[in-house]
């Protein structure tokens, strides 16, 4: 069942108070600690668009850090041909590579890359999609070709070292300036930033699943062949979600390399997959918001807990991922939405009477 | 010209001939009913009218198209809707949200990403009322009834307006107050749709019926008015005595 | 010509070591339609707990095989009577749950034996190769491919000639109607799941001379697993085989063709096709679910 609108502009409006009033208030505005924070708030976002392919379209996406991955590529690229002047970046002299690849010259704009890191996780993942939904895979084999995908994609870009950096990755960028705006990412007005585009992406998340798309995607994930009966083009539909799905990782892929400052294939890992898989599915798949949520209560209990408990932070998140899935498969929101089922209760009903106005027939119930 | 003509039907699944050179006409406005014993290929006759199932030879045209080769939504867009033998409302979406899904008629993306999930409209509460949930808009259909959810279907196929309605056993597990509802629905819904019915209940389609034909082993064994049919000597040895 | 015989070979000893690590798991899936990510780890603990025998006990690969089917195994039957057996109406979320007692199970053995690179020495009875003319194949590659092929063996008498066996194939076709005959569904998946972990853990023991042994060895092994069942198709044995060793000798010709990471590309990419346009893989069971 989807939230009431009132009952979701007013959990927006509350976390967008908390995280753009709350959150700095209470680090005392210290620009360490927003930087950390902002790694949380980016990953929110890929948290969000996991939501809304997985728990509004019923697609589990297995290969999300891939496209995540690309859009920090994208960002990282930019950044590190500005620290080397627009020319070739350090690795690739020490690769043998003399001239800068033809993919890495749009980069130098940052127009382009900006775009590039929006609408190439997006491409990428309308032609998977493409590939899988018109031949109708469903289910399970979505979750395994996507994860194939992921460990192809991660494997190429270690092996294209030259082009990518390898194991490595990219490091050692410039800073990012924003059409004229020199960005500290230790400052508080980039603490803004990024949680202006958490709070851009979640309301653009929210229309989405309060428009007859997003009901008419639910109606697929509950029943796709009866979906079509009534005329919809399910693959196209799901191809769309998809789309807007791996466009926002990339988006949330792009934040991140400026956070950390590099790109690695550790974002395109598996495990970091199922790290997002895991947020989303703590916070509630159903909910965008409750995705966002969930991704930043686990790295904040991570940025937390894993200096006390060094050696077993690993182990007690995969404890927690296993209770959540197996007694609480809809989150924190499942468990919120079931209580306040409970609390708004009516007293328990008769058996309602027929729809007209006749008698009883005793051979009624089913 | 009729609004759907079928010409020598044939569909084989791994040997059997579920469907063996079906040919019938369908008028505009008609309500038809497909009897037969189980087995006979009915609702098979139905899943290749809507698309469910290729047929291996043969051919349907709806409104002068070939639609035997389309795809299933490609066939509902043109007006082609189907209410099947398992009911299949979306138990985990609300009765107003299962309704507006049916109101397909703008299925396309663009129309579905401009409007809101739910539009509230007369047309909306009309077709409420008429099956009696207005009371259950905001109820998840999985918490409906085994009746309730029969109407819900109907309110959904009235939501959806194709013009040619497929009903695959619509009074299934229905009382017999529900099962004359039923009918003067139907037939108030023959002003503007064709009806093809897969049915059992005599009594159902003695009173809805325009047309009857008889199935048996795949092809039609009779055709004609309710008499006509029951006067039928071969008809009657096929259903062995009923 | 030497060059197409050596790989040969060396497709060959991959595709063993890929069946018997994906036959547990497609005995698994086929049966219950359990996705089980936690297949890898039950490979490391074999691969340990051969490490252990080893060290502690003095036990060789080859003896220890038993125990270490019997130990994984048990670690199985426990995993699928706490865990498994309540997922079995949410096919996704029993993907999840076992990817975390994956996570559980490295965690465990990251923090009880540590993170170190253990070394199992092979048996000294199978040590050097064997040569002819410029063929060259390893005495314990060998070993591993005859084992392979018997294992496949006994698992095909198991479930064609056994009692149990059909049982478990009248459970894999219908569910409901076998426990209509009084057949537990319930113990039949807790067995098959014991056996598949069994399995698993067999394979651990067999590659420890051939890789590292360390507690993230599993997760790379699940995908390859997974993907050689999809290819095979379900409920097939032979298509496991088969699939194993289609994609061992591609994999192997990839590698003399381009390098070993494209290869492997490659033949994710081919497996990603093959799933694409036969979703039931190369020999699928003519049965319709």
């Amino acid at each position: 069942m989807n939230t009431k609108l009132s009952y979701d502009i007013i959990g927006l409006t509350l976390f967008a108070g908390v995280i753009l009033f709350g959150v700095p208030a209470l680090f005392s505005y210290d620009g360490f600690e927003l930087n950390t924070f902002s790694r949380y708030l980016s990953l929110a976002i890929v948290s969000m668009a996991l939501a809304l392919s997985w728990g509004t379209a019923g697609l589990l996406n297995l290969g999300q850090a891939a496209t995540f991955g690309m859009g920090s590529y994208a960002m990282a690229m930019h950044l590190k041909l500005k620290a080397s002047g627009d020319g070739l970046p350090d690795f690739m002299g020490w690769n043998n590579v003399e001239t800068l690849p033809l993919i890495w010259g749009p980069f130098q704009s940052l127009t382009f890359t900006l775009l590039a890191g929006l609408l190439i996780p997006a491409a990428v993942g309308g032609l998977i999609a493409i590939f899988m939904f018109r031949a109708r895979i469903a289910g399970v084999f979505v979750a395994i070709i996507t994860l194939a995908f992921l460990v192809a994609f991660q494997l190429l870009v270690i092996e294209q070292q030259g082009l990518t950096g390898g194991q490595n990755g990219l490091t050692g960028l410039a800073q990012l300036v924003l059409f004229g705006w020199k960005i500290d990412i230790y400052s508080v007005s980039f603490y803004y930033m990024v949680g202006g585009c958490l709070v851009a992406a979640l309301i653009f998340g929210l229309y989405l699943t309060h428009s007859k798309f997003g009901l008419v995607l639910r109606a697929i994930r509950e029943d796709a062949e009866r979906t079509r009966y009534f005329g919809y083009n399910v693959a196209n539909y799901q191809t769309v979600i998809f789309c807007i799905s791996a466009g926002l990782a990339g988006w949330a892929g792009m934040l991140y390399a400026l956070v950390l400052e590099f790109a690695s294939p550790t974002y395109m890992s598996v495990s970091f997959s199922l790290a997002i898989v895991i947020w989303c599915a703590v916070g509630g798949r159903e909910s965008v918001l409750a995705a966002a949520v969930g991704a930043i209560l686990v790295n904040l209990a991570e940025g937390r807990l894993s200096d006390v408990f060094v050696e077993g932070w690993h182990m007690i998140l995969g404890v927690m991922f296993l209770v959540v899935v197996m007694f609480m498969p809809r989150g924190i929101y499942g468990l919120l939405v079931d209580a306040g089922r409970v609390l708004r209760r009516k007293p328990a009903s008769t058996k309602e009477a027929l729809p007209f106005d006749t008698p009883l027939n005793p051979k009624q119930e089913s | 010209m009729s609004q759907l003509q079928v010409r020598d039907l044939q569909v084989t699944f791994g040997g059997l001939r579920a469907v063996d050179g079906m040919d019938f006409d369908v008028a505009q406005g008609e309500i038809l009913c497909l009897l037969g014993p189980n087995g006979a290929g009915k609702s098979t006759t139905l899943d290749l009218i809507c698309g469910k199932t290729q047929p291996t030879g043969g051919s349907i045209r709806f409104q002068d198209t070939e639609i035997s080769r389309m795809l299933e939504f490609q066939r509902a867009r043109l007006g082609i809707g189907r209410k099947f033998q398992v009911p299949s409302v979306y138990k985990e979406l609300t009765v107003a949200e299962n309704l507006s899904v049916a109101r397909s008629m703008k299925p396309g993306i663009w129309h579905a990403l401009t409007h809101p999930a739910i539009r509230r409209s007369s047309k909306m509460q009309d077709i409420l009322d008429l099956v009696g949930l207005q009371d259950k808009m905001g109820e998840p259909a999985g918490n409906l009834s085994h009746g309730e959810t029969q109407w819900l279907e109907i309110a959904m196929l009235i939501a959806q307006d194709s013009r040619l309605i497929l009903m695959d056993e619509p009074t299934a597990g229905m009382t017999i107050q529900e099962t004359e509802r039923t009918a003067r629905i139907f037939r108030s819904l023959s002003a503007n749709h064709t009806l093809i019915v897969v049915e059992h209940d005599m009594s159902f389609v003695r009173t809805v019926a325009d047309r009857i034909i008889v199935m048996n082993q795949g092809s039609k064994l009779a055709e004609g008015t309710i008499q006509e049919i029951e006067a039928n000597e071969a008809v009657k040895t096929a259903y062995l005595g009923h | 010509m030497d060059v197409v015989f050596n790989q040969a070979f060396a497709g060959l000893s991959i595709a063993s070591i890929l069946l018997i690590i994906a036959l547990g798991l497609a005995i698994i899936y086929g049966t219950m339609g359990v996705i089980n990510l936690a297949h890898g780890e039950f490979v490391m603990l074999g691969a340990y707990a051969t490490w252990a025998l080893q060290t502690y006990a003095g036990l060789g690969v080859v003896t220890a095989l038993p125990l270490v089917f019997v130990a994984v195994a048990a670690v199985g039957w426990i995993i699928e009577k706490v865990i498994v057996q309540r997922l079995y109406t949410r096919p996704l979320d029993t993907i999840l749950a076992t990817w975390g007692i994956g996570i559980i199970l490295q965690q465990a053995v990251r923090l009880g034996v540590g993170a170190d690179s253990r070394f199992v020495s092979g048996p000294h009875w199978l040590s050097g190769n064997i040569e002819i003319g410029a063929l060259v194949m390893s005495n314990y590659r060998l070993f591993v491919i005859a084992f392979s092929i018997m294992v496949l063996g006994a698992t095909w008498l198991l479930m064609t000639r056994t009692e149990f066996g059909m049982k478990l194939r009248a459970v894999i076709q219908n569910r409901g109607i076998s426990e209509c005959y009084g057949i537990e569904a319930k113990n039949v998946y807790s067995v098959t799941f014991a056996y598949g972990a069994g399995l698993a853990g067999i394979a651990g023991a067999l590659i420890t001379p051939l890789f590292s042994t360390i507690p993230t060895m599993g997760t790379g092994l699940v995908v390859d697993a997974f993907l050689v069942v999809i290819v095979g198709g379900l409920g097939s044995l032979m298509g496991t085989a088969a699939a194993a060793l289609l994609i061992g000798e591609v994999t192997a010709l990839f590698s003399i063709v381009i390098n070993d990471t494209l290869g492997r590309i490659a033949v994710l990419a081919g497996i990603i096709l093959l799933i694409r346009f036969r979703p039931r893989g190369l020999f699928p069971s003519d049965i319709r679910h």
